[in-house]
């Protein structure tokens, strides 16, 4: 820890004064260091690959008019400097075409903080890691199985921050996570089950999923499901597991209420929002059951978008995104928060190793509802549940949306029976929540993982958390993908 | 100011990468090695709201190291090249290399190779100065602001290097540069709005005033969209807009998101294209072939293990012809021979072509407006997003359109209309072409897939239901 902590302090002295000479209204400095290993075996193939990586990403504001950004992996004062005086040169030119702009308020901090860890992933033998994952797959072989495929992600991440304004906070991060993935062909064609989890935490995450067991769960689906029948079309009341009801929470509520999208700066790739500033307080999102939080807190759990302080230093906050349905907040960095005059960010800049950060969903979650699981399916007469993600595409202002899941059940008279294969459905964003009716309670409540959300130009991949539960959705547009 | 030249650094990487394979050789101990030394310099300059919002500047080196020991393999990646820390790279493969099991498809590593040469390296693109860029982004702002929209995008360049060395005796390295300009002029929240990318090797090739021009023409004619019902309809589907669902031909989410033209994959039954070799699966007009030498195509004429790269027609006159292969494979699979189509080792997942080229009888000279001229009714489309597959055996994917959907009526633009979801089979699609326009080139999916590829005048497309807006 201290000889990253330490060149961090060393290093962010080289920029903070290089561009305080220049006169920088502001300045930045990440230092970020990184390991991941990846292991995965597919099919009887091993494949093991470790990447580390060392560099400092430098933001300047110049004249208050102009930002510019450079990052490096020359980690000596030259480089830094050099590295200070690009981003210098990119603001001075950003400046003379530039408008100004403003900061909401953030205290300084001097900080240190680490992510709880009880086993930590890189003082696990590899050894041990191939045998568990070798296990799977062994599990998972069956007669029209093609493709078996089980995977661990480990990553390290220690970063220390300082700006121009004094902050000066060093965090490290352990992240575990994995997934088994099972194909096979039949009379329906191709049908796919698969598992995944990604959490801040150590190896005791993969202890907990119990791969072993969820193995031999897959396989058994994914024959049953070469036998199923095709999903009914028309209008049903829908139930997603906690899962889909995650990343349905990260398309359909994530991505709309970022700021930066929301005020047209991502309009060329990301897209737009539905949610423009002006529907702030006032558009109904969906049903008065639905309540969703933006929580990067430890206290919300070990999330992927878990931390004490966002890449610009403004310390991890819990807010409202939806409150009993009502649009009321959203992911802000200090600059696009004064632009709608907050008075403070609510500290969603993240930036995917030393790059340059930009406005990301933290942990973006659908709060527990009051509903036990067996109740909400006893309740439902006539519907359809569907489990776990196997597509999903939504349109650039997040209205439009098709998901399909890869196993679903009728649900008839409030008991679950018979299997169908590739349940999908379709809608519009307001509508769908608007229809929600029955959220699951804490019970069953689960803070999940997406490690592969891409925004921005160059392209960055961020993590994010999702807490959902099972929810219940009526009269919704479902159809059988296959 | 003034900054390292990334030529300067270009021309120092050899010294470099036998320096460095030196080390590795004597921190390997025997075992075989393989290194790969590569750096990146990223520059681009984003805006927004007619406003200059990122200006970003990054330069980065990794090194990768495989290690083959006692018939295991490993790798590890680093962007620190001081003495010790690539010591302490060798020593994580090798470490991780005699924790894993032994690995069935391992091979020794590859001799010396010849090389078919590639010239892809631009001084232009690489010491483009700032100012430039920015006076053409100026200019589009300035044309946003006198129409009354906004304008957003980026324009982006890359200078790559790379330098690989083998313990068998393997050298071979590639330079290259890229970039693309993105540009979005919209108004009232993106209701109003078009769209133009151009992308580039060498910089002389981008029109800079031509990609402003094309994205305020479509923003000025995509306004007040009409309604239209979800339905078949015949399209024409602009060159740069559909770069993403090709990807989803050759890319199976059902099998994990495991590539799907390789030998691995079709021989052990995870491809759709399983058992349907010689099988025609599209038009007798579409061939799509891997060429790496195309003259629109980009990257280096070698693959992940040094193996040189074969022009490949992997779909000709509509018949699967044949698939990408490796070493592997060749040493699995009696009938097969390496193509040069191997991803960086260990790879349990299979070989992938990733410089596609699609062929269409009549696409000479023809531009997209003229393929327009064609359609009798139909929809022009001229960017498709956020594109899923939704069943594998037909290659159906879902996805919307943006940015400019326009309905067409005997070969004129009539109105511009709601933006549409669809649900279209892939092999559909491609067995219902009925002319192409001149190829562009489309950097893929992520940047790792370049697409050459028409635009295309086709029946029957699917939609399946329409956004608010």
């Amino acid at each position: 820890m201290s000889s990253v902590k330490g060149m961090g302090e060393e290093l962010s002295r080289i920029a903070l004064e290089t561009a305080s000479k220049e006169n920088a209204t502001y300045t930045d400095f990440r230092l970020v260091n990184s390991r991941n290993e990846a292991t995965q075996v597919v099919n009887d193939n091993p494949s093991s690959e470790e990447l580390t990586s060392l560099g400092v990403g430098v933001r300047v504001l110049y004249g208050g008019l102009g930002w510019g950004f450079a990052d490096t992996d020359e980690m000596n004062r030259d480089g830094i400097r050099e590295a200070t005086l690009k981003a210098l040169a990119l603001a001075k030119g950003a400046a003379k075409v530039g408008i100004k702009i403003q900061f909401a308020k953030e205290p300084s901090y001097v900080d240190t903080w680490m992510s709880p860890v009880v086993k930590d992933p890189f003082n696990v033998p590899m050894e041990k890691k191939y045998e568990l994952l070798n296990d799977c797959c062994e599990r998972m072989k069956a007669e029209g199985v093609v493709l078996r495929r089980g995977g661990f992600v480990f990553t390290s991440i220690e970063k220390y921050f300082a700006s121009s304004e004094g902050s000066k906070i060093f965090q490290r991060m352990i992240y575990s996570g994995g997934g088994l993935v099972v194909a096979a062909k039949g009379p329906t064609g191709m049908q796919r089950r698969s598992d995944q989890q990604w959490m801040l935490k150590g190896y005791e995450l993969i202890d907990e999923l119990e791969f072993p067991e969820k193995a031999e769960e897959l396989k058994k689906d994914v024959i049953a499901l070469n036998g199923a029948v095709k999903c009914p079309e028309g209008k049903k009341d829908i139930i997603l597991s906690a899962d889909q009801v995650g990343l349905q929470v990260h398309e359909s509520c994530g991505h709309p209420i970022e700021l930066d999208r929301a005020l047209g700066y991502e309009a060329n790739f990301a897209g737009r929002s539905f949610l423009t500033p002006d529907k702030l307080g006032k558009l109904q999102y969906g049903s008065e059951h639905v309540n969703m939080v933006m929580d990067a807190t430890i206290n919300h759990g070990p999330g992927l978008g878990t931390f004490a302080y966002d890449d610009e230093g403004v310390k991890a906050q819990r807010k409202y995104a939806v409150k009993n349905g009502k649009f009321v907040g959203f992911l802000m960095s200090r600059q696009t928060a004064a632009m709608v005059g907050e008075a403070r960010s609510n500290g969603c800049m993240r930036a995917e190793g030393y790059r340059l950060p930009i406005i990301r969903m933290t942990n973006v979650s659908l709060e527990a509802g009051d509903w036990d699981y067996d109740e909400m399916i006893e309740d439902t007469k006539d519907g359809i549940l569907m489990v776990t993600n196997y597509g999903w595409s939504i349109d650039q202002k997040r209205y439009n949306f098709q998901f399909n899941t890869e196993k679903g059940y009728i649900i008839r008279n409030g008991s679950v029976e018979e299997m169908v294969r590739s349940p999908a459905y379709s809608g519009i964003t307001p509508e769908f929540w608007g229809s929600c009716d029955a959220v699951g309670n804490k019970k069953s409540w689960v803070l999940w993982g997406t490690p592969n959300c891409g925004k921005g130009q160059p392209q960055q991949v961020m993590i994010t958390g999702h807490g959902a539960a099972p929810t219940r959705f009526r009269n919704v547009t479902v159809f059988g993908a296959q | 100011m003034t900054m390292k030249s990334p030529v300067m650094e270009g021309s120092k990487l050899r010294e470099e990468a036998h320096q460095i394979f030196d080390w590795v050789k004597s921190f390997a101990k025997g075992a075989e090695i393989e290194i790969g030394l590569g750096t990146n310099i990223n520059e681009g300059l984003r805006f927004g709201n007619n406003e200059l919002s990122q200006s970003q500047y990054s330069r980065r080196r990794a090194l990768s190291v495989r290690v083959v020991t006692n018939k295991r393999q490993a790798r590890a990646t680093t962007g620190l090249l001081a003495k010790n820390e690539v010591e302490k790279t060798v020593q994580k493969a090798l470490s991780q290399a005699r924790a894993g099991p032994e690995d069935p498809d391992l091979l020794p590593m590859l001799g010396p190779q010849k090389y078919q040469t590639v010239e892809r390296y631009y001084s232009r693109t690489a010491e483009a100065p700032a100012e430039q860029k920015a006076g053409w982004i100026g200019h589009a702002i300035d044309m946003a602001k006198k129409n009354g929209l906004l304008a957003s995008g980026i324009l982006e360049t890359n200078v790559d290097h790379y330098w690989m060395l083998n313990s068998a005796g393997l050298e071979t390295s590639y330079k290259g540069t890229q970039g693309y300009y993105s540009l979005t002029m919209d108004a009232d929240n993106g209701n109003q709005t078009g769209y133009a990318l151009s992308t580039f090797v060498d910089l002389r090739e981008l029109d800079a005033n031509e990609v402003a021009d094309t994205a305020l023409e479509r923003a000025k004619l995509n306004k007040n969209q009409g309604d239209i019902k979800p339905g078949k309809y015949d399209v024409v589907i602009d060159p740069q807009a559909w770069s993403e669902m090709l990807f989803f031909l050759i890319v199976s989410a059902a099998a994990g998101y495991t590539p799907d033209f390789g030998t691995r994959q079709y021989k052990e039954g995870r491809s759709y294209l399983s058992g349907r070799l010689g099988e025609k699966i599209m038009g007798d007009n579409i061939s799509i072939d891997d060429d790496a030498y195309h003259p629109l195509q980009t990257g280096a004429a070698f693959d992940g293990e040094g193996y040189p790269k074969s022009k490949l027609p992997l779909i000709e006159n509509g018949v699967l012809k044949s698939l990408a292969s490796s070493r592997i494979s060749a040493h699995r699979y009696p009938d097969a021979k390496p193509t040069g189509h191997e991803l960086p080792l260990p790879n349990p997942l299979g070989e992938i072509p990733n410089n596609l080229v699609i062929r269409a009888k009549g696409s000479v000279k023809k531009s997209a407006e003229e393929l327009v001229k064609e359609l009798d009714r139909g929809l022009l489309i001229t960017r498709l997003w956020y594109i899923r597959e939704v069943e594998p055996r037909t290659k159906t994917v879902t996805g919307m359109t943006r940015d400019g959907t326009f309905l067409v009526e005997k070969g004129e633009i009539v109105k511009p209309v709601k933006n549409v979801r669809y649900n279209q089979s892939l092999l559909d699609l491609f067995s219902k072409v009925e002319a192409t326009s001149e190829p562009v080139r489309n950097l893929g999916r992520f940047g790792e897939t370049t697409m050459v590829q028409p635009g295309v005048l086709a029946r029957d497309f699917n939609f399946t239901s329409v956004s608010p807006f």
